[in-house]
């Protein structure tokens, strides 16, 4: 009998996290210095973070769901965003693969991100595909 | 933050962003895509610059044009193609109207979005919509 893969054995529906992510002034300027955010300055006026700072998250929690999954690259990748995230606060991101599917050989996994502040008000939605490799 | 002008309109380009493409190489990485060993086991050049870092070249330019209001009516889709890009490459944000709409806050302006490194070759690809007050 054949074992089963990761992909195979992945369940439509798994949830990921909620991940707990605090924007604390040092998290937020060393992101702003690694994608080189040249704006960041105005953005501290504002006590805003560069918009979409969180993302790189989402792989992080599909990592610590599936333990089989060594690469995810990403396909497709569609963000809104609905409020602002401010410098000293909490945000919770949560995720659910929605869908999983072959193209071309290559397996695919689609999930969505939902990034809400302390207050529960949804901060960002997130959409996005990616390639699973095991 | 860039003015709208009467004269905005399809097919405008607003102002482009450029970047040497750069993201710590961990040899250790939890996604091997963004090791050495591995990428180019896959065929790639080296370690690939993570999707998000790509994105967030994008989104930066969306910002710079769009201002305040990208965090709260900002909406991009893109789909990441070619080779990807790996430390040291350049890499060109751009945005084309494609579609202005009125609406009750402003008008909304459809963007075709890319990001491209040299040689023209576009590695991220796609549409971002946001009101302009």
């Amino acid at each position: 009998m054949t074992e089963e893969s990761g992909w195979e054995a992945l369940p439509i529906g798994l949830e990921m996290g909620p991940l707990e992510i605090v924007l604390d002034d040092n998290m937020v300027q060393e992101r702003a210095e690694l994608v080189q955010w040249k704006t960041q300055e105005q953005l501290e006026k504002l006590g805003f973070t560069p918009p979409g700072i969180t993302i790189r998250y989402h792989a992080q929690m599909k990592f610590a769901a599936l333990p089989d999954l060594r690469a995810s690259i990403w396909a497709k990748s569609e963000h809104e965003f609905l409020k602002p995230m401010k410098v000293g606060s909490k945000v919770y991101i949560r995720g659910k693969v929605i869908e999983k599917y072959v193209k071309r050989d290559r397996h695919y996994v689609v999930a969505d991100y939902e990034t809400v502040g302390e207050d529960g008000e949804v901060l960002m939605k997130s959409h996005e595909t990616s390639v699973y490799v095991e | 933050m860039e003015k709208i002008t009467r004269s905005l309109k399809v097919g405008d380009e607003i102002p482009i962003l450029t970047k040497t493409a750069y993201m710590p190489i961990d040899p250790d990485a939890r996604n091997v895509i963004h090791t050495d060993e591995y990428a180019r086991d896959f065929g790639m050049r080296g370690a690939l610059i993570g999707g998000s870092t790509l994105l967030s070249y994008v989104l930066e330019m969306l910002y710079n044009y769009f201002g305040q209001n990208w965090f709260y009516h900002g909406k991009i889709n893109v789909s990441f193609i070619g080779g990807g890009a790996i430390n040291g490459d350049i890499v060109t944000a751009h945005g084309v109207i494609k579609a202005i709409e009125k609406e009750a806050d402003g008008n909304r302006l459809t963007l075709d979005v890319y990001l491209e490194k040299q040689m023209q070759e576009k590695i991220v690809v796609g549409e971002a919509s946001c009101l302009k007050a």
